[in-house]
């Protein structure tokens, strides 16, 4: 029926010039090539289709058959060579830009497996479509490029180095098709850069002015998609290195988009170092901010540095100190991101670029660079709230790793910094067990580091051995703080002999019994007035209630705290240790004078924490 | 001992008309704090400041900074980090006013093997542009810009970069300010103005490593 009314309108057109088909014309042959492709009647559709005295109407019409043949090649149904036949013959005769449509429609699908495999077969019919339309191809490569993306962002990402073997989605396969798919494009532009650098050198530009703009036009889609895959998916995986797999789709494809933006002479060293160069605005219709979009920059950078893809073309000159500048830039916003991959990479791109870097090399002026400052909040706020304990171990080492660059002066100017911002009592324990260690190599090696005694210690000291709030301050928010100040104070006294006060602590002890000390003392009064009564509360108001059973027993004088929850339980045991430490505080620090009883006190005083702890 | 500057004169010693204003400023001036100086107006060139301030002002400055102990290095963070704050974004650090400290000879050989033309030295700050090759003592090529295929060279860019800044390895920075615009010369770089004792991590350059390049100036600015 259908191969009946398919021949009519065939040969009902035939005696027609192509502009009188009507719009009859049209339908009738659509709907009836179809059925009859879906019927499996290819191989008389074939024969229509390949007819010399039909080639107008094919032109005309026969894209509009598409979508039935690459249903048809998809199920891998029978028929296929003649299908196929079909197909080949449309992307030769039919005008492009409408092939162009009907393939870009046909790719945008729902399910991942349907995505794959659309893509894998109609990646080359696109290819060959494209180059049809010779020097006009540039836009239309661009919106399939855009096309294609979109759709590979819908495959789920392998994550380990089997599900990348294993390709169950075959996200690697089509990552590997679109390097396949671009080559003749980026291999155009490469012939084109060339030809008009030797044309330029001969001749004047003023003939091959107007096909310059489309060869600039064509290099810029390739930019984009290069930006754009080095965003997604190439920032979303994590690569593997040559031992852990050998043969890495994924990291061949990241090496693929460096080599495109090389061919086209985007200078990988200038998108590194691009935050801190100057270029030169690029007249065109993308502004610098889009054309180079500070993640794909970081992706170059990441790249290079920590998987030394393009290692042959990067070079070896730049200094460590300027190639950490230049990285920071692009760590800096990683960091302050939400999702965790980001966060890995940048926490690996700075990490690399550290340990480059000289110990105590890094002079006090560099902290007047906006980014030496805002990278470390950033850090602090991976290193206190992200979800994922393996990033904050590793932003305290990337920590520690950054204040050790620091010559002593920076090391100065950087703990007083994170003092007054961190407002965090983690991490201000941590930058004052690292002052308690710059004194220590101080007084040790004698080698007349003025940073970490005497004159320019004392301000720092004083930083340290103070409570912020006075005597009202949270002792258990402020714990970790709190200790590391005592313990800093414990260490001076013993190490800092009174005959020679290389500190200056001992002259400054009598300030610190006002300014802390006695606070302290008056802190941990209230405190532990305020906790007996909690405890007592507590006791009362949960014997009361019939509560679930605790999973751990408390011991008070020698009885059983019946019926208490875990959570009033963790409470008591918070009670119970600050009363014993305040208790004991309170009894001996009372009248203290001297720094010697103060410093066998202070030893109790961390022996019994540690004991409690 | 502390570290605090001694406070050598005596009142009778401040008020005497043997010392000078000029030595009191200068005093002041080396040890205390910049805000301290500022609120006493006791910043700018010493003769300057020796005009507008009276003796008596300086002998009273000079008793309370030993008072209020506000010498250099403590200043309030508060201030510093408002200063920060101040500071535009810059590219590039100010250019840090370091004293001239002669130290030690060059940590590099440069050997002339084509003459450039003498006129044209690169200054701080000016972008060059350079092939190269660099290798280790023992030959193996670690880096280089020039391709392989001679035609290839036409496609390929000489590598840019201001000089004189920081930007690239010292022993590059000084000998590159030596040389005039087409020169070809063998530079031996020591560690220390190469990459010291790390090394590139993961690449060719071990640690210590003296590094030999042959470099072409091509272009200057």
């Amino acid at each position: 029926m259908a191969l009946d009314m398919l021949s009519d309108v065939v040969q009902r057109c035939q005696a027609l010039p192509v502009d009188s088909y009507t719009k009859e014309d049209h339908d009738v042959f659509m709907t009836a090539g179809r059925t009859c492709i879906e019927e499996g009647n290819s191989v008389q559709v074939l024969s229509i289709i390949l007819d010399e005295k039909n080639q107008d109407m094919v032109s005309c019409m026969g894209w509009n058959l598409l979508p039935a043949l690459i249903q048809v090649l998809l199920k891998k149904e029978d028929n296929l060579p003649q299908c196929l036949g079909i197909f080949n013959h449309l992307l030769e005769t039919c005008r492009p830009k409408e092939l162009l449509i009907g393939l870009l429609e046909l790719l945008e699908q729902d399910d991942p497996d349907t995505i794959a495999e659309s893509l894998h077969l109609l990646l080359n019919p696109l290819q060959k479509v494209l180059l049809r339309l010779g020097s006009r191809k540039a836009s239309s490569l661009g919106m399939a490029l855009s096309t294609v993306l979109d759709q590979l962002a819908k495959l789920p990402l392998p994550h380990t180095k089997e599900q990348e073997e294993d390709d169950v989605f075959s996200l690697c396969r089509c990552c590997t098709d679109l390097t396949t798919f671009v080559r003749p494009f980026v291999q155009e532009v490469r012939l084109n850069l060339l030809t008009s650098e030797e044309l330029s050198e001969s001749t004047t530009k003023m003939t091959i002015g107007r096909d310059n703009d489309r060869e600039d036009e064509l290099r810029t889609e390739l930019l984009k998609f290069c930006m754009k895959t080095l965003s997604y998916p190439l920032f979303e995986v994590q690569l593997k290195d040559t031992d852990s797999l050998a043969v890495s789709p994924l990291r061949n494809f990241a090496t693929e988009i460096l080599n495109t933006l090389s061919a086209i002479r985007e200078s990988i060293t200038s998108l590194v170092y691009q935050p801190l160069l100057k270029r030169k605005q690029v007249p065109g219709f993308l502004e610098e901010e889009v054309r180079y979009p500070q993640e794909s920059l970081a992706s170059v950078a990441h790249l290079v540095f920590v998987h030394h893809l393009a290692a042959d073309v990067f070079p070896c000159v730049f200094s460590p100190v300027f190639s950490l500048r230049c990285n920071m830039e692009h760590v800096c916003p990683l960091l302050s991101r939400r999702e965790e991959t980001r966060i890995q990479k940048g926490l690996e791109l700075y990490e690399k670029s550290l340990v480059r870097v000289e110990d105590g090399s890094l002079p006090v002026d560099l902290m007047e660079i906006k980014t030496f400052l805002t990278l470390p909040q950033n850090l602090v706020k991976v290193m206190t709230m992200c979800q994922r304990q393996d990033l904050r171990s590793k932003g305290l080492k990337v920590f520690q790793l950054s204040i050790d660059k620091f010559d002593t002066e920076a090391k100065h100017k950087f703990f007083q910094y994170m003092l007054k911002t961190s407002h965090h009592s983690g991490v201000e324990g941590y930058i004052i067990k690292n002052i308690r260690n710059q004194i220590n190599v101080a007084l040790q090696s004698g080698d007349g580091n003025t940073w970490f005694q005497g004159v320019h210690l004392l301000p720092l000291l004083r930083k340290v051995l103070i409570l912020p709030d006075g005597p009202e301050t949270d002792l258990l928010e402020n714990l970790d703080r709190l200790m590391e100040s005592l313990n800093l104070l414990r260490y001076l006294i013993i190490r800092d002999k009174v005959t020679e006060n290389q500190t200056g602590i001992w002259t400054e002890l009598y300030k610190i019994e006002d300014t802390f000390m006695k606070p302290l003392r008056v802190g941990l009064n209230m405190s532990r007035a305020h906790y007996e009564r909690e405890l007592h509360n507590t006791m009362d108001t949960k014997r009361s209630k019939d509560k679930e059973e605790s999973k751990i027993s408390v011991l008070v004088g020698g009885e059983n705290l019946p019926h208490v929850t875990s959570e009033s339980q963790i409470q008591v045991c918070h009670c119970l240790m600050l009363k014993s430490c305040s208790c004991h505080i309170y009894l001996h620090l009372y009248g203290i004078n001297d720094g010697q009883t103060l410093m066998c006190l202070l030893r109790l005083y961390t022996q019994l924490y540690t004991r409690l702890t | 001992m502390a570290t605090e500057p001694a406070r050598e004169w005596s009142d009778e010693q401040l008020k005497s008309d043997d010392l000078p204003k000029k030595d009191i400023i200068k005093f002041i001036q080396d040890n205390a704090a910049h805000s301290f100086l500022n609120e006493h107006k006791l910043l700018g060139n010493i003769k300057n400041v020796a005009k507008t301030a009276k003796k008596e002002q300086l002998i009273v400055a000079y008793s309370q900074l030993f008072e209020s102990k506000r010498f250099k290095g403590t200043e309030p963070v508060e201030e510093v980090t408002e200063q920060v704050k101040q500071v535009k974004i810059e590219d590039k650090p100010k250019e840090a006013k370091t004293e001239v400290v002669y130290e030690g000879p060059p940590k590099y050989t440069k050997s002339v093997l084509k003459k450039g033309d003498k006129t044209n030295f690169p200054k701080k700050g000016e972008t060059v542009s350079c092939w190269y090759t660099g290798t280790l003592e023992d030959g193996t090529v670690f880096d280089t810009n020039i391709p392989a295929a001679a035609r290839k060279k036409k496609q390929t860019k000489p590598l840019s970069f201001k000089i004189g800044l920081g930007r690239v390895i010292r022993g590059w920075d000084e000998a590159i300010l030596t040389m005039s615009k087409g020169e070809h010369a063998r530079l031996e770089i020591e560690s220390d103005w190469a990459y010291g004792k790390k090394g590139l991590p993961d690449s060719k350059i071990p640690p210590n490593a003296k590094l030999i390049f042959e470099l072409e100036l091509v272009a200057v600015d």
